[in-house]
């Protein structure tokens, strides 16, 4: 892997942010609006409960950064199939482990922008100080989230390169199947039974649930951040060796060289 | 000759379609070497495993003596690509798009590169504007830009001239020439205009179904064809006419009751003359039309071999 390999992605990433609303709005604008919105349910909601007001603000602040992470990431690669640049960018020696390592690298600053401007916003506008759950119990949640939204771009990638943009609705769409499977905003337990083990097979519905307990605890939940954490191992492992294989299906069947039209 | 590609036996087939059929070629250092075929022909195709985003069936591919599958990012950096059917980012502009890529190919002193070549394609004023919102003419030169960059040692061409206007295609001819004077730079081209490839080209390689089906210098390849065409304007009868062409066994078309297209060797094209005149028939007009790659190209697609 060659660094200035890796900030070529990220200087076009860059580029292409600044000239594009849609980027500006689906990633800064429209996080924050919802963020807002759920804001001023919780306000609403605190008078008869505060810690069920609390623990719907903790999960939106957090869903946040899986959504933009994920988005960020299948985004850029859809940005340059929309442009028909795709192939220009693989026909330089950068390999696809770097374009990957960009996208992600760039996705990460922008979920932390993302959190910090929420961080700010709750702040001032709702009296929630996130930093409550503990420094480490946030560092820890917001990597393992980070991880997960990977995990789930690198799937969409890898459909998105063998099927072409005719899949492209997961890029933004699929990430909403997880939002109640992770038991975002409520505890597992509020989920039907036989939908609780799936949530347990989710990275996410561990690091939601160490979120909670920090906001009650004050203190990290190590068992929950360390059964995310290894799950997203698996996760990261497993779409990774899905994506190889979608990949190099691309380039066999010539899918790739056809997503440009 | 030091060759700066060759191609060994590569195939490509999409399920039962045979796309690319065996081929084997070279390009030497320095050579200009077209590679031409009916639509579907496997043009495109062979272009796409040439820069490894289209993975071939079996065939060797290596560029300066080296495996390209094994060497693919070496090889990358010493070769480049710019095609009419790929753009660049399009909300970001000339000098944002170039120092991409200037990045990805790790170029020293980028500013500078991208600055001699704007002004040396005479795109400097394009500087700032959005890759969108060029003129065609201006795209291709952009993407040409983009494809010296790196000072590659061969540029793949696919069809870089489609679509664009007689004029602009013009412009780009002449800097794709300007290329051949500034060194020793190989070209891989493709094209479906036939002048451009007669002008440019030192062999051209034909495809079609997949197979190579002739190859050489394009002055050779016209002189495959044989025949030319010579059209008599004449005043007088035109059954006489019919007659002594009949008698002379060549093949003809009567354009209109006094002007005549006989096919006919070069060689042969004097006596022709001389014949129809002995008849007392007056020409007023003489047109002889050699043939053309274009002749060679239409009787490969025709032949569909």
């Amino acid at each position: 892997m060659k660094l200035y390999r890796i900030l070529g992605v990220i200087l076009q990433e860059y580029y292409l942010t600044l000239h594009s609303l849609e980027i500006f709005i689906d990633i800064f604008f429209y996080p924050m609006m919802t963020l807002i919105v759920f804001g001023f349910i919780s306000v609403y909601v605190a008078g008869s409960n505060l810690v069920v007001a609390h623990n719907v603000l903790l999960g939106m602040f957090f869903w946040q950064v899986i959504s933009v992470a994920q988005y960020s990431v299948a985004m850029l690669t859809l940005w340059n199939i929309w442009s028909r640049n795709l192939s220009n960018l693989f026909v330089t020696p950068l390999t696809v482990e770097e374009f990957l390592t960009a996208s992600t690298l760039s996705a990460i600053i922008k979920s932390g922008i993302v959190f910090a401007s929420a961080t700010v916003i709750s702040l001032l506008v709702f009296n929630f100080n996130i930093f409550i759950i503990g420094i480490d119990t946030i560092l820890a949640v917001f990597v393992n989230l980070v991880l997960f939204a990977f995990s789930i771009a690198i799937f969409i990638l890898a459909l998105l390169f063998r099927f072409g943009p005719r899949i492209q609705a997961l890029a933004w769409g699929l990430i909403a199947l997880f939002q109640p499977l992770s038991a975002t905003f409520f505890p597992v337990q509020i989920l039907p039974t036989a939908i609780q083990p799936f949530a347990y097979m989710l990275p996410s519905t561990y690091a939601f649930e160490a979120a909670r307990y920090g906001l009650a605890h004050h203190t990290i939940d190590m068992r929950s951040i360390l059964m995310s954490f290894g799950l997203n191992i698996v996760y990261l492992l497993l779409s990774w060796w899905f994506f190889k294989i979608m990949f190099k299906k691309s380039r066999k069947s010539g899918q790739f060289a056809r997503n440009e039209g | 000759m030091n060759n700066v590609l060759s191609v060994k036996n590569l195939t490509k087939n999409y399920g039962n379609f045979v796309a690319v059929d065996h081929i084997s070629f070279s390009v030497a250092k320095g050579e200009i070497v077209g590679l031409l075929g009916p639509n579907g022909a496997g043009k495109t195709t062979t272009i796409q495993m040439l820069l490894d985003i289209t993975i071939p069936d079996s065939g060797e591919i290596k560029y300066f003596g080296k495996e390209f599958h094994t060497h693919r990012e070496e090889i990358l950096g010493r070769i480049n690509f710019a095609s009419a059917f790929n753009t660049l980012q399009g909300r970001n502009s000339t000098w944002e798009n170039l120092m991409v890529f200037a990045k990805l190919y790790n170029v020293k002193n980028p500013k500078k590169k991208i600055l001699d070549l704007l002004e040396q394609f005479e795109i400097s004023d394009s500087i700032n504007m959005r890759y969108w919102d060029m003129s065609a003419g201006q795209k291709t030169r952009v993407n040409i830009i983009k494809s010296l960059l790196n000072d590659p040692e061969i540029i793949l061409f696919d069809e870089p001239t489609a679509s664009l206007d007689p004029d602009i295609a013009e412009k780009t001819i002449s800097y794709i020439e300007s290329l051949r004077k500034s060194g020793d730079i190989s070209l891989l081209y493709t094209s479906h205009d036939m002048n451009e490839v007669t002008r440019l080209c030192d062999r051209v390689i034909f495809i079609n179904h997949g197979k190579i089906v002739a190859e050489d210098s394009p002055l050779n390849l016209t002189k495959k064809i044989g025949t030319a065409k010579l059209v008599l304007r004449f005043d007088g009868d035109k059954n006489t006419v019919e007659e002594y062409i009949k008698k002379e066994k060549k093949e003809y078309e009567f354009l209109n009751n006094y002007t005549v297209s006989i096919s006919s060797e070069e060689k042969d094209i004097p006596s022709l003359i001389f014949g129809v005149s002995k008849q007392e028939i007056w020409i007023t007009d003489i047109e002889v039309k050699k043939p053309t790659l274009e002749d060679f190209f239409l009787s490969i697609a025709r032949t569909n071999i």
